[in-house]
């Protein structure tokens, strides 16, 4: 039970990890286009 | 080529030659062969991962693309980092606990033979073809560009993979691959560097420039199932293709079956999570820069120099007047893009509407060029591919220039490994020691590991010799690969649900494959990334509803 409740807050930071690093690079590339795209 | 150049490129091959046969040692048995005893490091088998799916096609045809058509092939990828986080708590302790040598292996222990069997053969059909595509393509553009023959640009590529593979097996293919990637990396960087260094302009004025002409126009929220990259495909489609390619596919299961544990397997899924998007907005971002670099230098009229040549031999005097009105039109789009460049905010409104005009005017003489030298050579004329060597070749400094084309060979080399390793793994394990010899020494089967793999080298290095011939028979690979991957993933959806049995599976996977078929002939307009979505789900549902009649009247 203990491994598996650790597996699976492992998989919610993880998984905020990853979006956060997702939305991080999409705001990034959004900024690119709205500044430079007339 | 500048033979320092060449000494470059020699050098680097008989480099990776040496480096991979060197890691051969301790592959005596078939899982150090196979799996490298399940120990390599998380961060080796990530850059491995991500090598696999870097190949010669990414180096030519996307930053080909990104010149051509901008960033907003990038949205291809919107889904990569989802499917990595839920292949990480799904497939991959399954199977990495399953101590399988490959992913279909593990179908046999949860539904039956015929399906496991089904799926390997699905996978040697569709990867078997497709791993000639992948030697074809980068040995079209070196043919074209160096004037070697097609059979001399495929050994180039093929052979040194065959001989290192075969030899060290995936240990060396892990390392070469790390290697590799490094040496990608570092020429993207470079050559990045090198084009904001040449640029008459600063980089914000060149970046300007390149979102005037629609280059940085990265997000397409448009709800179209036709479009290929749009926010939505990219999301939802790109989720399902990844979760395929990266889940149930040998070439990339393997290199995480060779981790040390399931939580560095994990760790090397998550590595392309993070960056596979920022390497492929890099690699994008060589192509942007490409464009506005030739904004400002002379670009030619047909970047594919066998097409030149040929068109000047046999319409000299249609293509002589066509140069002329480029090359008007060329000055007037580069003095329109310094303008711009140099215009105070208040005059850039004005400014961009009139590069934008030039830069219509000018694409639509290269439209005019590309029909002429596809009515002259009867070929297509498509040259996107060649923009990028064309640069590296003609304006790129002397080393850095061997540097980028060692890095494309570098792309098409770990690419094939991955692929030869894998056919030849499913092959052995899923066909010669299931059903024709099931035991023996680990001698015996490493031997016909090696003489398979060999094997499909030859075969992949005659597909690609006449798929440059075939000219279409590239797409349609392609196309035909699109049919299976959802359904497969469907089948390894399904053994994760208890009361799926093998027969549901089996049928449900013909039925995801027909149900693709149906709507590739049906509504051919559909992109292709939807068709891993249709295959999944119509392999699920079948499989359930078949499972359940049988559960039931069971």
């Amino acid at each position: 039970m203990t491994t598996q409740t650790e597996e699976r807050t492992g998989f919610r930071r993880t998984l905020v990890r990853v979006l956060a690093m997702q939305i991080a690079t999409l705001l990034l590339l959004g900024a690119l286009q709205a500044y430079f795209t007339p | 080529m500048h033979p320092v150049n060449w000494l470059i490129v020699v050098g680097w091959i008989g480099y990776v030659v040496v480096h991979g046969v060197r890691r051969a040692r301790g592959t005596k048995e078939l899982e150090g062969y196979l799996l490298a005893n399940r120990s390599l490091p998380w961060w080796a088998v990530g850059l491995s991962v991500m090598a696999t799916q870097l190949s010669a096609v990414t180096m030519i045809g996307t930053t080909g693309q990104g010149a051509t058509d901008g960033m907003r092939f990038i949205q291809f990828y919107f889904g990569l980092p989802l499917a990595m986080v839920i292949l990480g708590v799904t497939l991959v302790p399954f199977l990495h606990r399953a101590k399988v040598y490959t992913a279909y292996e593990y179908l046999e222990r949860r539904f039956d033979a015929k399906t496991r069997s089904l799926t390997a053969f699905l996978f040697l059909l569709s990867r078997g073809m497709s791993c000639g595509t992948i030697i074809a393509a980068p040995a079209v553009v070196f043919s074209a560009i160096f004037g070697w023959s097609m059979t001399t640009s495929v050994a180039i590529i093929g052979v040194p993979t065959v001989i290192y593979t075969m030899i060290g097996g995936v240990q060396a293919v892990t390392w070469v691959d790390v290697k590799q990637m490094m040496l990608i990396v570092g020429a993207l960087v470079a050559i990045v560097v090198v084009l904001l260094v040449q640029l008459p302009v600063s980089p914000v004025d060149a970046l300007r420039v390149a979102g005037a002409a629609g280059r940085l126009r990265v997000f397409d929220f448009t709800p179209s199932l036709d479009n290929t990259y749009t926010f939505w495909s990219g999301v939802i489609g790109g989720t399902f293709l990844m979760l395929s390619y990266f889940g149930t596919d040998q070439s990339q299961v393997q290199r995480y079956l060779s981790a040390r544990s399931v939580d560095e397997a994990r760790s090397s899924l998550l590595m392309s999570a993070y960056w596979k998007i920022p390497l492929q907005a890099l690699v994008l971002l060589v192509g942007v820069l490409v464009f506005t670099f030739y904004l400002f230098t002379n670009p030619p009229l047909l970047f594919n120099p066998a097409h030149d040549r040929l068109v000047r031999e046999r319409q000299p005097a249609a293509y002589a007047q066509l140069e002329s009105r480029y090359h008007a039109e060329l000055t007037a789009r580069d003095l329109a893009a310094r303008d711009l460049a140099a215009a105070p905010p208040d005059e850039r409104p004005r400014a961009v509407r009139r590069f934008q005009q030039r830069e219509a005017s000018t694409s639509s003489i290269r439209t005019e060029a590309l029909r002429l030298a596809e009515s002259a050579t009867g070929q297509p004329s498509r040259d996107v591919n060649y923009i990028i060597p064309r640069f590296v070749l003609d304006h790129l400094p002397i080393g850095l220039a061997g540097i980028f084309i060692a890095a494309i060979l570098a792309a098409a080399m770990n690419a094939i490994a991955a692929e030869l390793t894998s056919l030849a793994t499913a092959s052995v394990i899923d066909f010669y020691r299931r059903w024709v010899r099931a035991d023996g020494p680990d001698e015996h089967f490493l031997k016909v590991t090696r003489v398979s793999l060999v094997i499909w080298g030859l075969f992949a290095c005659v597909v690609a010799t006449f798929a440059a011939n075939l000219g279409s028979l590239i797409e349609v690979v392609n196309r035909f690969g699109s049919f299976f991957y959802g359904s497969i993933l469907g089948v390894f959806l399904l053994a994760m649900i208890p009361r799926a049995r093998g027969t549901g599976a089996f049928v449900g996977l013909i039925a995801g494959m027909a149900a693709v078929a149906a709507v590739n002939f049906g509504a051919p307009s559909v992109s292709f990334l939807w068709h891993n979505v249709v295959g999944a789900v119509t392999v699920v549902i079948v499989g359930v509803v078949l499972s359940g009649r049988r559960a039931h009247t069971a």
